[in-house]
């Protein structure tokens, strides 16, 4: 697409100026971050602040996985968002075949309903379901974490529009053959749908590792916890050290971006698709 | 006439079309088995007990008693739950305004041919996928009143620091600058995805016409993007309302005041406040009642008024 807007040179210049003024402000407090990890304890609360640390000191990660037990909140981090985005992928893989491709009585309006859900803020749940896990002896058990949130209205949407958009020659030609459609599934449809289960499985990567408040009413022993939990109970414990704060905070955000770099494409165009959804 | 072609096709035995289609129903039941059970036992039930136990005196542990509407009346009644709206409302208001405006701008800025535009959509969506924990704790620094990064900005450009995080009359704007800084990408993308769908012939046919390049934004533009803004908008406004990790994340006190004298109390943290700190689950089952309601009727006045500005194609 042509320049539409900007075309004059000073036109431009304002615009990289607007960018790069707003790309700093974005990008700034990780720097800022991952600096302050690596200074002395004093120097990350000196006036005026500084930003280059004077020695650089590693052993700040150290100190912060022996002070609070970081290590093992993110490997249950680990734990759940693998479980959770497993659950995620699978069940919406099923139930958006289904809905794109089978046909049984009532399939339009249990599809309906099933969106409906989305409607329901979390916040109406979160009582009720902290008393159904009293009762499934679930409560500070990483269970709580994983087996409520193995599936998911959005991702069954997602995964139906693409099932929808195949064109039915193949299923008809593999239906003619015998083929079952459990088969069909997964020979034709699931190599097809890489791309759309990519995209949901980096959203579900997000929504389970950066999920905060069901883990800080459900969990409550320090080994069971996940690491949002362990950074605030860092921040209540050890206010004063930044130092320690900055790091763990760094342990907890840098998977993100590791995983934000290498499927940038997925991340960007799932909201885009959700996005036309409004249309 | 097309329609009439399959009838002179060898017609297929009815015995084994309905075993075909009963197959499908046994597929059909079987992929969707795990969804139903889930939704069932973790969505339908807890929300069939969330309404009865709002009718309730329930506690954290014991059997509830039936009180009639004494908690939603309780709540009307509640200061504190006037104060949760009123700064959940404020803090609705400014960010919608806050998050999408600057969204919709660099988005048009992405939307023309220019070098690093790719890099620039990455850079700002970084905040976006980073944990809101993480990057909430690190902002509780950047806004220090002594040593973060912000007042020494402020200093520098010759005003007085900010006391953000300490003083109640700027714990809401602090809430905003963080959240809306996490969400502006998110927004960004959106816009982006919009405007791409516009078809360039439209600004060609205008500018044909002779129309300026304002004229082309205000006439094809805003209108070609209007479902997008509403999409935007209607999502930010539902995410406002259930805000929980910035306040709690930037505000929690060991008072469990969220934010100095409770100025950033919203809606859903005042909700688990009384649920898992003072254990009135009946209470806070209302409470997420109310605000269920609000976000319903929010959501219908919207879609009523979108009628007015909104443009499908």
């Amino acid at each position: 697409m042509a320049s539409l807007i900007l075309r004059r040179p000073w036109e431009r210049g304002l615009a990289y100026l607007i960018l790069s003024l707003t790309g700093f402000v974005m990008i700034f407090p990780f720097i800022y971050m991952a600096l302050s990890s690596l200074k002395p304890s004093t120097e990350v609360v000196q006036v005026p602040p500084t930003l280059w640390p004077s020695e650089v000191r590693w052993s700040n990660y150290l100190e912060v996985l022996s002070i609070v037990p970081l290590g093992t909140q993110l490997i249950n981090t680990v734990i759940v968002t693998v479980l959770v985005v497993l659950g995620w992928v699978i069940t919406s893989v099923l139930a958006g075949y289904a809905f794109a491709r089978l046909d049984f009585p009532g399939r339009e309006f249990l599809f309906g309903a099933y969106l409906a859900t989305l409607m329901v803020p979390f916040a109406v749940l979160i009582v009720p379901m902290y008393r159904l896990m009293l009762v499934f002896g679930w409560v500070d058990r990483l269970e709580a974490l994983i087996v409520p949130w193995l599936f998911t209205a959005y991702g069954t949407f997602l995964l139906r529009q693409f099932f929808m958009s195949v064109p039915k020659d193949l299923e008809d030609a593999a239906l003619i053959d015998g083929a079952s459609h459990w088969g069909i599934l997964f020979r034709i449809f699931l190599p097809l749908a890489r791309p759309a289960i990519a995209t949901l499985a980096t959203f579900a990567f997000l929504y389970a590792w950066n999920s905060f408040l069901w883990p800080l009413i459900i969990i409550s022993s320090p080994s069971n916890k996940v690491v949002t939990q362990g950074l605030v109970d860092l921040q209540a414990l050890y206010a004063a050290r930044v130092d320690l704060i900055m790091a763990g905070s760094t342990l907890a955000v840098l998977p993100t971006l590791i995983v934000f770099l290498f499927a940038q494409r997925y991340f960007i165009e799932g909201i885009a698709t959700s996005g036309l959804a409004g249309r | 006439m097309a329609k009439q072609a399959p009838a002179a096709l060898p017609v297929t035995p009815p015995r084994r079309l309905s075993g075909r289609r009963a197959r499908q129903w046994i597929d059909a039941f079987g992929m969707l088995l795990p969804t139903i059970l889930g939704v069932l036992i973790f969505f339908l039930v807890p929300l069939g007990i969330s309404f009865y136990l709002s009718f309730t005196d329930a506690r954290l542990f014991g059997d509830p008693n039936l009180v009639g509407l004494n908690n939603y009346q309780r709540a009307l009644s509640d200061p504190t739950f006037y104060r949760a709206m009123w700064n959940t409302a404020a803090f609705s208001m400014v960010t919608l305004i806050v998050s999408t405006v600057p969204a919709l701008l660099l988005a048009v800025i992405l939307n023309e041919r220019i070098a690093g535009r790719t890099f620039f959509r990455a850079v700002f969506f970084i905040p976006v996928v980073a944990s809101v924990v993480g990057v909430t704790l690190l902002w509780r620094y950047l806004l220090n009143v002594d040593f973060g990064f912000v007042n020494y900005a402020i200093r520098l450009l010759g005003f007085e620091p900010i006391p953000w995080l300490t003083r109640p009359e700027w714990g809401l704007a602090s809430v905003i600058l963080v959240f809306s800084w996490k969400t502006i990408g998110y927004n960004m993308v959106i816009f982006l995805a919009g405007l791409q769908g516009v078809p360039p012939q439209l600004y060609e046919a205008a500018s044909l016409d002779g129309a300026s390049r304002w004229q082309q934004f205000l006439y094809i533009t805003v209108p070609m993007l209007s479902p997008t803004t509403f999409f935007v908008l209607v999502t930010t406004l539902i995410n406002c309302l259930q805000v929980f990790d910035v306040p709690v994340a930037l505000g929690l006190t060991r008072s469990n005041t969220v934010g100095p004298a409770d100025s950033m109390l919203t809606i859903v943290p005042l909700l688990w406040r009384e649920a898992f700190i003072g254990g009135r689950m009946g209470y806070a089952s209302a409470l997420a009642w109310l605000l269920f309601v609000i976000i319903l009727l929010l959501t219908l006045i919207q879609f009523r008024l979108s009628r007015r500005w909104v443009h499908y194609e």
